[in-house]
């Protein structure tokens, strides 16, 4: 069976340590028989594990750059992100044409639906109330619906820029060519696990638009030696040269691709209200608040779960802090920080065709009465285990352990405190047996055993 | 079914830091018990409130929270000055915190009002102490019924 997530484990690697599991966010590891489970129902594909591991037995299950031979017209769809991965700081039309160079036929920068849906969230913001959560980052939509579900109703109702830019490519490419559907290919490329995962488990939709997702790594290693060579676009003496006029370069979009830049362009919409929150620990905590109604003031959520944002996906190159310094410099010396188009040429389809449900996790029974009961004798547990959460057991920590027992999963002895209790149990009673005495023996026997054999 | 009593902590005065966790923890409970969404985020809000309310204006408190069949209750006490007049505490904007709360940027009057919006029912009975009892109905026909 094909796999739905795109972190996976490479069971030799994998040590049995349990950093992975202590640091996951939904609990959703446990290390049974040596080995670290990654339970399907609550992965969220936030690649927090890949970071903890020290032994690399997490991987990502990406597209390979040879399936694009498979369609006869390709496209290539560029995170805003990406214009980071550069030292050398590239011009981006000359990006654009190096990936052209690699066999896509065309090269769209998801940069630009960006513009359009900040756009249009800062009108949707102004004709709605309550506060909103960005959509973009798929790891912050799978951690409200499984976490949050009572946030759902606040995920932003629309596509993601990545999927309006996969709709509109589609639509373009079999507009001009007249190809079947299954002759086009679609492609991202992409920073991160989670939009990976998206391409097989769509949000909000029935299927994604994508074909595949392809890791920035991998794009990178074939389009850097063209960068660096002389074939590039402005001196235009290639016979790979572009087949197209690119348009317009959306710097302002390209912001989107580190933390802080949706928010930048909202503060330019003249929407105010917003905050921006990256990193998963920190996206937790302003949930937190958001879920008791705690955050005054704040109209819409920038929330990406990597740490700085886009550019601190585990797919990338450099490290997070050159990338998006990178891209504030890129955007800041082109001084065209505006929008490169206008509402009226942009054609996207932004609402979402299924919308967001919850899917609330973590229930000891579906039944509440029989919910209460196993939440009793969960708390029994607790009780009895040592609350050390040192994860030996291979659960997080003891509470999770207690659940794990209740709902039949994992046993007392797992832990290796009620372990040792038990040996010692048993030890101080093989020892209390020892000084029995058969009915044949009298007491003066078993004093005096040693001496009267001697 | 009786009442079954899932949560019973004690709230420290003016540990602004602590302020918080007892309703995190009845939302992990309340996921537990599969629980509606809706009921979990009314129910959050209201515990945050009444947490706050023993931090910012009491001697110390607890807070206790039961289902019973189809009810969620969650009752708050402490252990005074009391509220001298509930129904203006009741209103919005109407806060008595003192100034050395307001300056933290706390006290601006919307916490019981918030407890009354997301409560079906709602009793508080102030003297010395106070006792603030909210019910939750945990389905709607049980709302439109109760």
């Amino acid at each position: 069976m094909a796999e739905i997530h795109s972190v996976l484990l490479k069971g030799d690697k994998c040590e049995g340590c349990t950093n992975c599991v202590k640091d996951c966010p939904t609990n959703a590891i446990r290390v049974h028989g040596g080995k670290a489970n990654i339970k399907d129902d609550l992965c969220i594909d936030c690649a927090e594990c890949i970071r903890t591991c020290e032994h690399n037995a997490k991987y990502i299950d990406a597209d390979r750059l040879e399936q694009i031979d498979n369609y006869k017209l390709t496209a290539a769809l560029i995170p805003p992100s990406f214009y980071g991965q550069f030292r050398e700081n590239f011009d981006p039309g000359r990006i654009m044409s190096g990936l052209q160079s690699l066999g896509f036929t065309e090269v769209y920068n998801v940069a630009r639906a960006a513009e359009a849906l900040s756009r249009k969230t800062a009108s949707f913001l102004r004709k709605s109330n309550g506060f909103y959560i960005s959509t973009s980052c798929p790891v912050v939509v799978r951690l409200v619906q499984k976490i949050y579900p009572e946030l759902v109703d606040h995920l932003l109702p629309f596509k993601s820029p990545v999927e309006m830019t996969a709709r509109k490519a589609r639509e373009e490419l079999s507009e001009e060519s007249g190809l079947k559907e299954s002759d086009i290919g679609v492609f991202f490329i992409t920073p991160c696990s989670a939009k990976l995962t998206s391409v097989k488990l769509a949000l909000g939709q029935e299927e994604s638009y994508l074909d595949g997702a392809i890791a920035v790594r991998e794009i990178y290693d074939h389009l850097y030696p063209y960068l660096r060579g002389e074939n590039s676009l402005e001196s235009g003496n290639s016979g790979k040269s572009p087949s197209i006029n690119f348009p317009l370069i959306p710097y302002a979009g390209i912001k989107w691709g580190q933390s802080g830049g949706e928010e930048d362009l909202l503060h330019k919409l003249k929407q105010p209200e917003v905050l921006s929150v990256s990193g998963l620990v920190e996206v937790r905590k302003a949930l937190d608040e958001l879920a008791r109604n705690n955050l005054t003031g704040v109209r819409y959520l920038e929330m990406v779960s990597c740490p700085q944002g886009c550019v601190g996906g585990v797919l990338n190159i450099l490290n997070p802090y050159q990338a998006k310094y990178n891209i504030r410099n890129l955007v800041r010396s082109r001084k065209e920080d505006l929008f490169s188009s206008r509402a009226e040429e942009e054609n996207y389809a932004f609402k979402l065709e299924s919308g967001f449900c919850p899917d609330q996790r973590g229930e000891l029974d579906v039944d509440m009465e029989k919910a209460l009961e196993k939440l009793a004798r969960m708390e029994e547990e607790e009780e009895i285990l040592p609350g050390l959460n040192c994860a030996s057991c291979g659960a997080p920590d003891c509470e999770t352990l207690a659940e794990d027992i209740v709902k039949g999963e994992a046993e007392r002895i797992d832990c290796i405190f009620m372990l040792r209790q038990e040996i010692q149990r048993l030890a101080d009673q093989v020892s209390n047996l020892s000084r029995e005495l058969p009915p044949v023996f009298s007491e003066d026997d078993a004093a005096d055993g040693d001496r009267s054999r001697s | 079914m009786g009442k079954n009593v899932i949560l019973e902590e004690e709230v420290e005065a003016r540990n602004f830091e602590r302020g918080g966790e007892v309703s995190s923890r009845l939302k992990t409970l309340l996921t537990r018990l599969n629980i509606d969404p809706d009921i979990i985020r009314r129910s959050s809000i209201i515990t945050y409130e009444l947490e706050m309310n023993i931090i910012i204006h009491s001697r110390g408190g607890k807070i206790v929270a039961s289902v019973e069949k189809d009810r969620l209750q969650i009752a708050a006490r402490d252990e005074g000055p009391g509220i001298e007049d509930v129904d203006r505490a009741l209103r919005p904007g109407f806060s008595t915190a003192d100034q050395d709360v307001r300056e933290l940027g706390f006290g601006a009057g919307m916490g019981l009002n918030n407890v009354d919006k997301y409560s079906d029912n709602l009793k508080i009975h102030s003297d010395e102490g106070t006792k603030v009892h909210s019910t939750v109905f945990l389905s709607r026909e049980d709302e439109e019924n109760g």
